[in-house]
């Protein structure tokens, strides 16, 4: 009797300005054959006759145990409750937050809530920034940086008042702090409604697919490339880049391969992890060990290598060789070919203490061995864990299990069958200073 | 969903008339002696039923903008109120469903209405403000605004009403409108029920527990452990027993002798999906329980809080509020597909 579908929510948040209200009206003005309520807390300018809406003052109810993964939108539980009695007007809710809202309470409303829980689910939770703004605005609140950590999408908007390089540099540090959400370009937040509706809550097969090193590992470097010299002195070539600095380390003996360069760039990942030795211009730099290139100076800037006997030496360096326009050159001055070159994903380059965390692994899980890693996790760490998603393959069953989970609430159901796919487990956490070490290896232990 | 008819005493509900309105059935009454029972439907469908036969005897179509979210029927048995969406509270007679009154509260939901037991005052709540209009309709007084939206409310006596919100149950004057006592606690207080000597206070709470206070002493306890939030409670009409929903299981608490604190509430188990509404028969131990599963359950207690079911039916969807009669003799279910059946009870 209760077979009806679960209708699904989508939560919109963005600072004021970011354009929240222009996407609201667009898509309730699009056809697209869909009835949609909206609950708004900012009483925006949404003039859609057919449209049912709603406004509702924020209300957040904390619980009596203090735990602020536990604390729920009050008004969107009595608006949502009533609603349920209507659900014959409308096949889509739309959540409007306001533009400081912290959209944790909205999203565990849907977790916590059994009756809520019961009519309703959580479908995704979109993000409006303002491209123009958005970083002055992630240096004063944590509103705004939670509100990047939760999201499914991102749509960074107004991109027409932002340069080119600017929004890609803008791009790649939302994206470090929430790899899991898909980020979409707009001008007037004009994106088409299925990048706001329906997604399905699951969106991770699209995510890996559109970028296949969302699960490569990270490294402290971004650049190698590979020289095979003779015996001599060198030249390091570099012109002004983005930082007045940059770490290197010299490998010899570096194959050229992909498998040696990963050899090798596991070897430097340890040196890096040691402290770096000052090196100005003028100065040699020391083969196989972690050195921080001088470069405040203005101009082009030379550092040397001596090399004593012929060898291939690999340079594993913080930024791209673009980026300071490198050049190796020997001693008459003509510029060296690499041999070999390979760029890596680079660890956050800003300090945002907020990223994400993927974990990839084959094989069966134990469901006694993950219940219990989950819940130390989550009851140490619920706090700093935002949105966690994910695949996961159970020891003799043959569906694949998709969960997702908010603070310290999570939720874990049957997908599709594996088939003959792998069975690969695949794990998203955002949050705040997570130990990705440590938890990786806790989830390598609930593997069979 | 296993067949609970099958299995349960059908016993003291006999099958007495069915009737449907046009929408989710979502509050209802009936008159004093029975003669009609009216329902309101989400829509704002207005309906009045002949309390014997079932038949229709008037409806009204237009009632609320956005529709109907209350309902309280005068303690004389001639009028009634509802509350909707629209902000207004509008009076009317049972007899020809006729607008007597048309009050408007305020610019948010009307999600509260309830008459004083003596008749004179009606209250009602919007946002965060109550407000008690006298016989006519006119305003009596209005509250300040409350920290957040007024949940539940209910009469203490002829001479208090009770407010709940997050954090604080508030009593007012019914007279003057002046706030006395408050009893706080930090948590969304979701729904509450008053003992008839207005001593005890129960509310049921967000993070799944029953909060209560005795007023008298000011002391207060806590009963947690409920899988679901308890938003359905119910006192019987001596004070000696809560019922409690929060789950598939009815709680019930004794409050003879030293209880309930340090005692077992008894567990009335038949429901397989959650509990929505409980109601005591007037001057009973019988109490009536609906569910997610569509069971309306009828059990008789003992004042220690154990009991049995003595009677149960299935209806068509979530049941939404079972009705008594005042005599206690026939008992109607409304249901989520605007379902109202009534059963004699022997």
């Amino acid at each position: 009797m209760n077979a009806m579908q679960k209708v699904p929510v989508s939560i919109l948040t963005g600072f004021l300005g970011s354009g929240k209200t222009t996407l609201l009206n667009r898509i309730l003005s699009e056809e697209h054959g869909k009835r949609i309520a909206v609950i708004e807390n900012e009483y925006g300018e949404v003039g859609i006759d057919q449209a049912l809406v709603i406004d509702a003052d924020e209300e957040i109810f904390e619980m009596s145990n203090g735990c602020i993964c536990c604390t729920v939108r009050g008004d969107l539980i009595r608006v949502l409750g009533n609603l349920m009695k209507r659900r014959d007007k409308f096949d889509y809710v739309l959540v409007e937050t306001t533009g400081l809202a912290d959209p944790g309470p909205v999203a565990q409303t849907f977790f916590m809530d059994d009756e809520i829980r019961a009519e309703f689910s959580l479908d995704g939770i979109v993000t409006l920034v303002d491209a123009a703004h958005i970083e002055q605005q992630l240096g004063r609140s944590d509103e705004s940086t939670e509100q990047i950590a939760f999201a499914d999408v991102l749509v960074l908007n107004k991109t027409d008042l932002v340069d080119a390089e600017a929004l890609d540099s803008l791009e790649s540090r939302l994206r470090e702090m929430n790899r899991m959400a898909q980020v979409v370009r707009s001008e007037q937040a004009d994106v088409p409604v299925d990048t706001v509706l329906n997604l399905g809550a699951f969106n991770l097969d699209e995510v890996l697919e559109r970028r296949p090193t969302f699960l490569e590992p990270e490294y402290p470097f971004e650049w190698t490339g590979v020289y095979l010299l003779d015996a001599g002195r060198y030249e390091l070539s570099l012109a002004d880049g983005p930082d007045p600095w940059m770490s290197l380390v010299v490998v010899s003996d570096q194959g050229t391969d992909d498998a040696a360069l990963r050899e090798g760039a596991e070897w430097c990942v340890r040196r890096y992890a040691e402290a770096a030795e000052d090196i100005h211009p003028g100065q040699a730099i020391p083969v196989g060990e972690h050195v921080n290139l001088r470069l405040e100076s203005l101009g082009r800037k030379s550092f040397f290598l001596e090399v004593d006997a012929p060898a291939r030496l690999g340079l594993y360096a913080q930024h791209t060789a673009e980026e300071f326009d490198l050049q190796l050159k020997d001693r008459e001055g003509s510029t060296i070919k690499e041999e070999a070159e390979r760029t890596w994903v680079a660890q956050h380059e800003h300090d945002d203490e907020v990223g994400s965390i993927a974990i990839e692994a084959d094989g069966d899980l134990d469901p006694d061995l993950l219940n219990m890693w989950l819940s130390e996790l989550l009851r140490e760490r619920g706090v700093d864990l935002f949105r966690m998603k994910g695949f996961l393959s159970f020891r003799d069953e043959p569906l694949r299990y998709v969960f997702q989970g908010v603070h310290m609430l999570f939720d874990s159901q049957p997908d599709r069958p594996w088939g003959d796919s792998p069975r690969r487990n695949q794990l998203v956490f955002i949050g705040r200073n997570l130990d990705e070490e440590s938890m990786r290896r806790g989830f390598e232990a609930c593997l069979i | 969903m296993p067949d609970i008819s099958g299995k349960a005493p059908k016993g003291v509900l006999n099958r007495g008339w069915s009737a449907s309105v046009d929408d989710y059935a979502i509050a209802g009454g009936w008159t004093r002696s029975g003669e009609a029972l009216v329902v309101a439907d989400a829509a704002g469908g207005i309906y009045a039923f002949d309390g014997k036969s079932g038949a229709r005897a008037w409806a009204c179509q237009e009632s609320h903008d956005g529709g109907v979210l209350a309902m309280a029927i005068h303690p004389s048995g001639t009028s009634f109120a509802t509350a909707g969406q629209d902000g207004r509270v509008l009076v009317w007679g049972v007899a020809k469903g006729q607008v007597k009154q048309t009050i408007e509260v305020g610019k948010g939901w009307v999600e509260n209405v309830a008459w004083s037991p003596d008749g004179r005052w009606l209250a009602a709540s919007c946002a965060r403000q109550v407000c008690a209009y006298g016989a006519d309709g006119s305003e009596a007084w209005r509250s300040e605004n409350h920290p957040s939206t007024v949940s539940a409310i209910a009469w203490a006596g002829a001479r208090e009403l009770a407010t709940a919100c997050y954090g604080r149950v508030t009593f007012f004057d019914a007279r003057s409108g002046e706030a006395g006592q408050t009893l706080a606690w930090k948590g969304s207080l979701v729904s509450m029920a008053l003992s008839p000597d207005g001593d005890v206070v129960a509310c049921g709470s967000q993070d799944n527990s029953v909060h209560f206070w005795r007023r008298s002493t000011g002391l207060d306890s806590m009963m947690s452990g409920y899988p679901g939030k308890p938003s359905a409670l119910a006192f019987d009409d001596a004070g000696i027993l809560l019922a409690t929903s929060g789950g598939q299981v009815v709680t019930v608490w004794s409050f003879h002798g030293s209880g309930p604190e340090g005692t077992t509430p008894g567990a009335l188990e038949l429901h397989v999906e959650s509990v929505t509404t409980l109601a005591f028969a007037r001057r009973s131990m019988r109490l009536a329980s609906g569910g997610r599963d569509g069971a309306v359950v009828v059990w008789s207690l003992k004042k220690n809080g154990e009991g049995g079911p003595i009677g149960a039916a299935i209806v068509a969807d979530v049941v939404a509020d079972l009705l008594w009669r005042p005599d206690g003799r026939a008992l109607a279910a409304l249901d989520a597909q605007g379902g109202v059946t009534a059963w004699r009870v022997g």
